[in-house]
């Protein structure tokens, strides 16, 4: 049973008569006990597969869970269903506190955010913050916290330490559209510390974040829990906030709670051999895959990226690091040909000069890659299948017939990671950990000569991201060159050779890995 | 200038009228040969400038921007959007004379005077190529005669455009080549090659005329793409204050209605629209349709004769002289509309929601957009043509409308798409005064379905799905939807 940790409400007690003491413990009990939400029999089927199948949760007030388990278990849905419950197929309840002055809300921040603009319209573009002419359509950082916290009636000061302890201040004059998917998510975190709703369901909130950050979010989230909110994380992590009262999983469909944490750990497959063409060396049409030459980028006045040097020649295994915002995916987005402001002196791709008569597709052509906003913008419409075959014509869906020679390849890789029973499914409805596992398949259909793999781990708990980097390991032993953007604190693939830093647009460390 | 189709013997007119041929891919084979190397000057760096001119060079082209000097000293947005993207920028005089290709992305209105600049400035036997054939057709500019004029007409906003290339597709284009103007006969090859410069090979490509590229384009954005969306949604709007229906909901149902209920358009053509719909409801659109194809019809008969006559492009040009007196005038009133100053209020409208409360703009659709189909085919226009410049615009417009209302929609057309929208928006409203008066919030505002039995005569039903799915806008949509079923579909809020 749940015991309260903080005990200021009985020494206060103390102090008065017996009967007093006995009358606000029952009080307390009581408000303790009640519930903040009480899910009854609630069953979401998704298709034939039953995803929650007749599942009960109390939420008693003041208590912070931990929701864990495998992936595709239907931690999501259950979460998204808890902050909007439109049509379910159950009860849902909610007794939120009358007296408090907390919104009586609950506020589900999810792992993959979708950036709309001021009017609500989702309908950005893959790349599109490297397109200055519609840069300028949305709002900045700080006016978007001004508008938010003007609307909620909130305190900018009270803001100003959550940016500061997640970080963020750096990005406060970055346009919205200007932000990557992780600094998106962050955003829509410090938005819900700041409102702190009675009750605050956070989706992956670790992921993307660094070990300063995520300590800082733990002691957010301990303070919140002292003024009366609540919460739900939905994490494999271990090192979450101390006042995690109990852990919970979804095991076929029904919820099974206890108070320590001991959620079974995904059980994966050992890989088997590579399907034959994957094995096979690249063809090389030049020794030296990237070349940059005293590269610089700015926005208007604002420079991404400062006299960048760097050279990587074919089979070479790179880590590029860096924190949020240093340039990474500007530097990424130069060598995929995917940045307007590409076309200077000084860039040279698979031994071209860039802007020599080349189109963007001849250079994509021998490019595999994954980041988070190619998955992000990924055509809605797009099957497994079609997602993965789409690789053999870089487009983002497929609008092309398939040959039967390339339709072979792509069954054969999807067998191979065992994705066959979802094959026909939209992408955009399997879990996480799945969607990723077909992107880095349409990444390497084609067997090409340079991989980029931009975060592919990014919202991925530990044991997928083990199973995901070996599969790396795997592929590149062929001799693919590779670029591998990591956190610091993820695990990496062991065949990572190199490693360039960036700081603030600059090169700030070129080394050898050990 | 004399108008250039009223210069044409009926035998000329109907000839260019009639060119719409829809290209197989494999005609786009020697993808952008025809143009490699060349030096292409684009004028201009606009919604349609810019977004072209980035996905040109990303085919491996050589593309630089002239702008007019004073644009150039103010760093105004145009300069900006040139330089910031590292394309080299310089003056007409520095750019044009090694220009092989020049394209001129200005606005219409300002053609006359652009080209007029220019053309002294080009070297000889090198191409003008245009988006739009306004300043050819209606206002006959005369280009010298060593010079190939070709079109390339994207059927989209700038924006779309770029997007669409991005993902490894295009947007469906026109092309076209001048017929007074292709002394060497290259000119459909380096259309064909600017357009898979652009990308639009991917998404189906209708070989045009200048002729009929104009005069279809003017009559879809008149009527059903940009005038009947404004009429409908000022109506509907109307329509529900007085009836009492909350203004906030009312302001989001008609500012996101239209793009939620014109998407299904994208998909399923009219029938698969009107298939969204309940049974009861279904009938009802269709009734109300009817009733509504046939007050409006001689107004689109009116549109499309002007267009025709050169009537609607003297009346415009007279008011272009007059310093957009009407326009600005027009402009202002929209502005002023209780739509466009009634904020959409803070409340969830399902997708579903956004057919069976808002019968009356699926009513309003499938009346225009047939209205304006059969009324350019009756003019000699050919189906495909009318159906890019009818039904394949109509969702690309109400997406604007959903953006920013009608303020947006009438800032991303062009100020001839705008001004055409004004004059049928004046004449369509009191034409419908009397319709309007039976409508009631079961139409607009409220669930139609509520509190009616879901019963319906089942030859009614079969008989109106027929009618439907057998209209001829139906039966080429068809055809050309196959070739288009990769546009990305809008997400709506
Ligand atoms: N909008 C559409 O959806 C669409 C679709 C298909 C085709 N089109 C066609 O594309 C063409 C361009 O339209 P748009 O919408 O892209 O226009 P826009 O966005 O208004 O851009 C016009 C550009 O032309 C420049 N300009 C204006 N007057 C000029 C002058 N006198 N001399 C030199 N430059 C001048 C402007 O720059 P400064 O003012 O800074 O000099 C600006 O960069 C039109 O023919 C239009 O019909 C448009």
């Amino acid at each position: 049973m749940y015991q309260p940790k903080d005990t200021s409400s009985y020494s206060f007690v103390f102090n008065r008569g017996y009967c007093t003491l006995y009358n606000l413990f029952i009080r307390n009990w009581k408000i303790m006990s009640e519930s903040v939400v009480n899910i009854l029999n609630l069953n979401v089927r998704f298709k034939d597969k039953i995803v929650l199948d007749h599942l009960s949760w109390n939420i008693v007030r003041g208590q912070n869970w931990v929701l864990n388990g495998i992936s595709g278990s239907g931690k999501t849905t259950l979460a998204q269903l808890i902050e909007t419950p439109k049509g379910i197929d159950g009860t849902i309840t909610y007794n939120f506190d009358k007296n408090s002055p907390l919104p009586r809300q609950v506020l589900y921040v999810s792992n993959w955010y979708h950036f709309r603009n001021l009017e609500g319209d989702a309908n950005f573009y893959y790349q599109q913050r490297y397109n200055r002419k519609q840069a300028r359509d949305t709002l900045t950082v700080s006016g978007d916290f001004q508008v938010f916290g003007k609307e909620k009636n909130l305190d900018i000061a009270d803001a100003d330490r959550i940016i500061d302890a997640l970080g963020y201040r750096e990005l406060l004059d970055s346009q919205l559209i200007e932000l990557s998917s992780g600094e998106h998510k962050k955003l829509q975190l410090i938005k819900a510390l700041w409102l702190k709703p009675q009750l605050l369901i956070l989706d992956q909130p670790y992921a993307g974040l660094d070990v300063a950050s995520r300590k800082n979010l733990n002691t957010l989230l301990e303070e919140l829990s002292s003024i009366g909110s609540q919460y739900i994380l939905i994490t494999n992590d271990s090192s979450v906030p101390n006042n995690v009262h109990m852990y919970a999983q979804i095991i076929d469909g029904k919820l099974v709670a206890a108070d320590t944490n001991n959620h079974h750990h995904e059980i994966l497959h050992e890989l088997e051999p590579l399907p034959e063409f994957l094995t096979e060396k690249p063809v090389y049409h030049a020794d030296q895959v990237v070349k940059m030459i005293d590269m610089n980028i700015h926005y208007g006045e604002k420079q991404v990226l400062n006299h960048i040097n760097w050279e990587v020649k074919a089979g070479e295994k790179w880590l590029l690091q860096g924190h949020n915002g240093s340039g990474k995916s500007t530097l990424l987005s130069l060598v995929c040909a995917d940045h307007p402001q590409s076309y200077v002196d000084g860039l040279f791709l698979f031994g071209k000069q860039r802007g020599s008569g080349e189109s963007i597709w001849d250079i994509k052509e021998k490019i595999g890659l994954i980041s988070p906003e190619l998955h992000w913008y990924f055509d809605p419409a797009a099957t497994v299948f079609t997602s993965i075959a789409s690789g053999f014509y870089d487009s983002i869906g497929l609008f092309k017939q398939l040959p039967y020679s390339q339709t072979v390849k792509v069954r054969e890789i999807i067998a191979f990671l065992n994705l066959k029973d979802v094959q026909h499914e939209l992408l955009n409805t399997l879990p996480l950990g799945k969607q990723r596992l077909a992107l880095l398949a349409r990444a390497i259909i084609k067997n090409p000569e340079l991989l980029i793999l931009d975060e592919p781990c990014q919202g991925l708990d530990n044991d997928q991201t083990q199973y995901f980097n070996k599969f790396v390991d795997k592929l590149c032993a062929n001799g693919t060159t590779l670029i591998y953007v990591g956190h610091y604190e993820s695990a990496l693939p062991s065949c990572l050779e190199k490693r360039i830093l960036l700081d603030k647009g600059h090169v700030v460390k070129i080394e050898t890995i050990q | 200038m004399a108008n250039y189709f009223n210069s044409l013997p009926l035998r000329e007119q109907l000839n260019q009228l009639g060119v719409c041929e829809f290209m197989d891919i494999a005609e786009f084979a020697d993808g952008v040969a025809a143009l490699k190397g060349k030096k292409i000057v684009i004028v201009g760096a606009g919604a349609q400038g810019l977004n072209q001119g980035l996905n040109l060079r990303d085919s491996g082209l050589d593309i630089s921007y002239a702008l007019r000097q004073e644009a150039i000293d103010n760093k105004r947005d145009s300069w900006k959007n040139a330089t910031d993207n590292n394309f080299k920028v310089g003056t007409f005089e520095e750019l044009i004379p090694g220009a092989d290709v020049v394209v001129n992305l200005t606005p219409d209105k300002q053609h006359t005077a652009v080209v007029t600049k220019i053309m002294p400035l080009m070297k000889k036997n090198s191409t003008l190529l245009y988006s739009h054939g306004f300043n050819i057709v209606e206002e006959g500019m005369q280009i010298r005669k060593d010079i190939t004029v070709i079109m390339v007409a994207p059927k989209c906003p700038g924006s779309e455009v770029r997007a669409e290339y991005l993902r490894g597709f295009g947007v469906p284009t026109l092309i076209a080549v001048h017929p007074e103007n292709d002394p060497e006969g290259k000119g459909l090859e380096q259309a064909k090659a600017y357009c898979v410069g652009t990308g639009g090979h991917r998404a189906g490509v209708l070989r045009s005329s200048f002729v009929a590229e104009v005069k279809s384009d003017l009559m879809g954005e008149q009527t059903i793409l940009c005038g009947l969306l404004q009429t409908g949604s000022i109506l509907s709007f109307d329509k529900m204050l007085e009836k009492g229906i909350d203004p906030g909901y009312a302001s989001k149902l008609v500012q996101y209605g239209v793009e939620v209920i014109t998407e299904a358009l994208k998909h399923g053509g009219v029938s698969g629209m009107m298939d969204r719909l309940s049974n009861p409801a279904k009938i009802a659109a269709f009734k109300i349709s009817e009733e509504l194809k046939t007050i409006m019809r001689p107004l689109f008969q009116k549109h499309q004769d002007d267009i025709m006559s050169g009537e609607f492009s003297s009346t415009m040009m007279k008011d272009w002289a007059n310093g957009d007196a009407n326009l600005l005038k027009w402009r202002a009133e929209t502005g002023e509309t209780a739509f466009e100053k009634t904020p959409a209020g803070d409340v969830k409208i399902g997708e579903q929601e956004y057919f069976d409360n808002y019968t009356l703009m699926v009513a309003f659709i499938r009346a225009g957009v047939e209205l304006a189909f059969e009324t350019m085919v009756e003019a000699g226009i050919k189906a495909e043509s009318a159906y890019y410049e009818s039904l394949h615009e109509t969702p690309l417009i109400a997406n604007t409308i959903a953006r920013k209302k009608l303020f947006e929609m009438n800032r991303v057309i062009s100020d001839t798409a705008e001004y055409g929208c004004y004059l049928f928006d004046q004449a369509c409203k009191p034409l419908l005064a009397g319709f309007m008066k039976t409508v009631d919030t079961d139409l607009v505002g409220k669930n139609f379905n509520e509190g009616k039995s879901g019963s319906v005569d089942n030859a009614e039903l079969v008989h109106i799905n027929a009618i439907l799915r057998d209209h001829p806008v139906e039966v080429v949509g068809r055809k050309l939807r196959k070739a288009m079923t990769a546009m990305k579909s809008i997400k709506t809020a």
